[in-house]
């Protein structure tokens, strides 16, 4: 053991390590500037918002439809509008969405070419710019009826919903282990039961997961809206009419040089984001616990 | 059949139920095929009919249309050129500033932040991720637009006027929207999500190889430079050219800060357009049948091919890792 | 005596460790004696391979793991913080369960770790990848294609890289997790008779399931169970004649 209590020089430090360590410091410094940098930004978004957002944020302009500059309009029918559009979009793109997503998990296997076509188009509309979608409904919907419509509003939000469904339905069927599959298979159900009644239902909380992220990236989309259900400054619950929606508001009023509709459109901003942040949060939170 | 001696009594049940089972099962095939083949079609229809609305602006300008640089509604002449160069270089702005910060804060949460604060700084950048664009656009339009005209432009003007190159890439008045402007927006918009699957990327390295490369004595820059990076460089160069597809189509954020002035030039810091904006401003004037809305739609076409043309990068790179 | 090089590598005393609640290692106190093989055995999570992450201070990447008392390796305590890890991992290497190549060429998988802690010119570096590879019987099957990438070679011929590269920076000790585990028995083969080689010149200390593996290789054994160190002592007492009941029931199959 008396060995033991000398040291010797191999503990020193060579120039190398010192220049290496300088690096590694000086990498740890700009990293976390760059995280620092991000969280500004939200911070920075997040203060702009609740600065200029909660002044305009009255009941008044929760319960009173939009009106002429000066006249004390409120969102209420942007609101309104927003979720109808909203709900509809969803209503159409989970069926679509869960059923596509089925159709890729359960017979889309390598050998298959339609499936790998259908997943690659998938992918494309997933990031296909929501301008090109608002203008691809517009010709389809709004140019050969010669008026604009909440329905059309809705099915171009949809468009951009049903990759989303897609994407997270095959994901978690495929994360079904295969023993499921087989155990429901032994018991002699079939494979439409297997499928709808044990994978999907395992595959439950995942699922619902892509449709709530469906719901928050869509429910803040204003390109595909502007040549679809244009918006309107009445109140309007018909799906075959212009409706009001509110990132369009915020769009038209936030440029407009009047106070009350600058002042609005920041009020619509924050309900808005708080929204989508919202359902980002729960979905996180439930993904956690589960 | 073989079986079907042993199982007498079952003899006139059996084959019925199994029959409508197996109908059943095509019927759900069928209509889970059918959802399939709607999302397949809505794609063939966006591109179709692109194609097909760009069709007479295409004839009468010809293929040059891309590269003629005039948008000029009084004389209905159009050209793709200006639009294009603006979402071009606005995008490789935005590229540019959020590859190193995607970069920077992957690295910081994967290898440095203690759990507890990566957690909440992670969380903080996916929610960043899921604000939407047009918040971006008012955000750049309230903040990064009078900062800009106010201090940085009179400060490069003040530094950099007479640095030949430099000049004319600063060149203009200040007003705060334009290129620069755009590109730092876009930055701000495609960074959270570039960490984000970045970060994916960073930690799918098997722990044990990251363990060898400390084990040698790395610092954790070392590791991160010279064993991760090479392990996911594809998985990372896909993550950009993600980011680069959103960026391209961006439409919202753009059109508040980018100033919406048709036209080609050195300057970063002059106003320009894009694609996605001339169309957002422009497509509600345009009448139905027009050589303008043609433009615009072969204009989207445009686009879309580049979105695509991104896309499919991305997936090579991907299936490359694979 | 002063002179000579010391006769215990690593003094391991009173060492205790804490995966966050979860206490795993009782109080150890081991010598591991200079250029020689010591083994431990151990039934699975008896705290073998943790013993051997804490002599390089893997533990420290991972918050809430943490260690007390003394690990004694050239005059310092290597548990006291301010060591500088980087130098102390390019003393003490390690090899693991499963070969890691990095995604690089063969010859930077060596000269990755030497050029962490030295600055050599070309002829030098290539001297000692030579030189590391020829140690490692690696030399004549990739002297052709060393600049190919690491992941193409043989699994047995990815350890053998990998224990080239923790040699490459020319360490005093020698940590090996289970090193052939993932091998088929003639890589294993090789590797132990590696061993034999490279115990000239390094302390080796050695994870291993395979009790054989520590008969043919170690000239001192230790046995674990459940984070205690039951026995330690010259491999053939441990397997002809072990002290303890414990031992004796684990060599001989009764349990493990």
């Amino acid at each position: 053991m008396s060995d033991m209590t000398t040291s010797s020089s191999g503990w020193a430090p060579n120039a190398n390590g010192a220049r290496r360590r300088r690096t590694d410091k000086l990498a740890t410094l700009l990293g976390m500037i760059a995280a620092g940098i991000l969280v500004l930004v939200l911070t920075s978004i997040l203060w702009t918002l609740l600065s200029r957002g909660v002044t305009g944020l009255s009941a008044a302009a929760l319960m009173k439809p939009m009106g002429p500059p000066g006249s004390g309009g409120g969102l209420a029918n942007a609101i309104i509008g927003s979720l109808i559009q909203t709900f509809l979009a969803l209503l159409i793109a989970t069926p679509l969405g869960l059923g596509c997503g089925i159709y890729l998990s359960e017979y889309g296997n390598r050998q298959n070419r339609f499936a790998s076509c259908v997943r690659f188009v998938s992918d494309v509309l997933m990031s296909v710019p929501s301008i090109l979608v608002g203008l691809f409904v517009y010709q389809i919907l709004v140019a050969p009826f010669g008026h604009f419509s909440a329905f059309a509003g809705s099915v171009a939000l949809a468009i951009l919903a049903v990759p989303i469904i897609v994407r997270t339905t095959e994901d978690m069927l495929r994360l079904v282990p295969i023993a499921m599959r087989e155990a429901g298979a032994a018991l002699g159900a079939t494979r439409w039961r297997v499928t709808l009644f044990l994978c999907l239902r395992s595959a439950k909380t995942g699922v619902l997961t892509g449709i709530l992220l469906a719901l928050a990236r869509v429910s803040g989309e204003t390109a595909p809206l502007l040549f679809t259900s244009l918006g309107n400054q009445n109140w309007s619950f018909s799906l075959n009419r212009p409706m009001a929606s509110l990132p369009v508001t915020i769009y038209q009023y936030a440029g407009a040089s009047y106070e009350d509709w600058v002042q609005l459109a920041w009020a619509g901003a924050l309900l808005v984001t708080m929204g989508v942040l919202a359902i980002n949060i729960a979905v996180r939170l439930s993904a956690r616990r589960g | 059949m073989t079986l079907a001696p042993a199982r007498q009594p079952d003899k006139v049940s059996v084959p019925e139920t199994r029959e409508k089972r197996s109908r059943a099962d095509t019927a759900f095939q069928a209509i889970v095929g059918g959802c399939s083949l709607i999302v397949l079609i809505a794609l063939g229809g966006l591109v179709l009919l692109m194609g097909v609305g760009g069709q007479e602006a295409f004839r009468t300008f010809g293929l040059g249309f891309t590269f003629r640089n005039v948008w000029n509604p009084v004389a209905n002449d159009y050209g793709a050129w200006a639009p294009l160069f603006g979402t071009i270089v606005s995008t490789l702005i935005g590229v540019l500033i959020a590859m190193p910060l995607a970069f920077g804060t992957a690295f910081w949460l994967t290898a440095i932040a203690p759990p507890k604060v990566a957690a909440v700084v992670g969380t903080a950048v996916q929610l960043l991720a899921a604000v939407p664009s047009i918040i971006f656009g008012m955000w750049g339009f309230f903040t990064i637009v009078p900062f800009m005209a106010r201090h940085v432009q009179p400060f490069m003007m003040h530094n950099f006027r007479h640095v030949p190159g430099i000049n004319l890439l600063i060149h203009g008045a200040p007003f705060g929207t334009g290129l620069m402007t755009a590109g730092i927006v876009l930055a701000m918009m495609i960074a959270p999500f570039m960490t984000a699957v970045m970060r994916d990327v960073f930690s799918a390295m098997p722990g044990m190889l990251r363990e060898s490369a400390y084990g040698l004595g790395a610092t954790r820059w070392d590791v991160m430079w010279k064993v991760v990076v090479p392990w996911s460089r594809t998985g990372m160069i896909g993550a950009t050219v993600l980011g680069m597809g959103r960026a391209l189509g961006e439409t919202m954020a753009v059109t508040f800060v980018i100033g919406n002035v048709t036209s080609v030039g050195w300057s970063l810091f002059a106003p320009r357009s894009t694609v996605a904006s001339l169309i957002a401003l422009q497509f509600p004037e345009s009448p139905a049948g027009s050589l303008r809305l043609s433009s615009l739609l072969a204009l989207g076409f445009i686009l879309m091919l580049l979105s695509f043309a991104s896309l499919s990068l991305a997936r090579m790179l991907r299936k490359d890792r694979k | 005596m002063t002179e000579t090089k010391p006769q215990v590598a690593l003094a391991v005393r009173n060492l205790n460790f804490y995966y966050g609640q979860n206490h795993a290692l009782h109080d150890i106190s081991i010598d591991f004696p200079a250029r020689k093989v010591t083994a431990m055995i151990g039934p699975s999570g008896c705290g073998k391979s943790t013993l051997l992450r804490i002599f390089n201070r893997m533990y420290d990447l991972y918050p809430g793991q943490r260690a007390t008392g003394e690990v004694l390796f050239d005059g310092r305590n290597i548990l006291e913080t301010g060591l500088d890890l980087n130098i102390l991992r390019a003393r003490i290497g390690m090899v693991f369960q499963k070969p890691t190549p990095f995604p690089m060429s063969i010859y930077d998988n060596i000269a990755f770790g030497v050029r962490l802690h030295e600055r050599l010119n070309k002829a030098d570096m290539d001297a000692r990848v030579q030189d590391v590879l020829t140690r490692v019987a690696l030399w004549n099957e990739v002297r052709d294609r060393l600049n190919a990438p690491a992941a193409g070679l043989s699994g047995g011929q990815q350890q053998r890289l990998c224990i080239a590269r923790s040699i490459a920076t020319r360490p005093e000790v020698l940590l090996l997790d289970e090193p052939t585990s993932a091998l088929d028995p003639i890589s294993t083969a090789r590797i132990e008779e590696l061993l034999d080689e490279l115990k000239e010149e390094f302390t080796i200390a050695i994870v291993t399931h395979n009790m054989q593996q520590a008969a043919r290789c170690a000239d001192q054994v230790a046995f674990f169970y459940m984070g205690r160190l039951i026995e330690v002592d010259t491999a053939d007492r441990i397997f002809t004649n072990p002290r303890q009941q414990q031992t004796q029931d684990y060599i001989t199959g009764r349990f493990g």
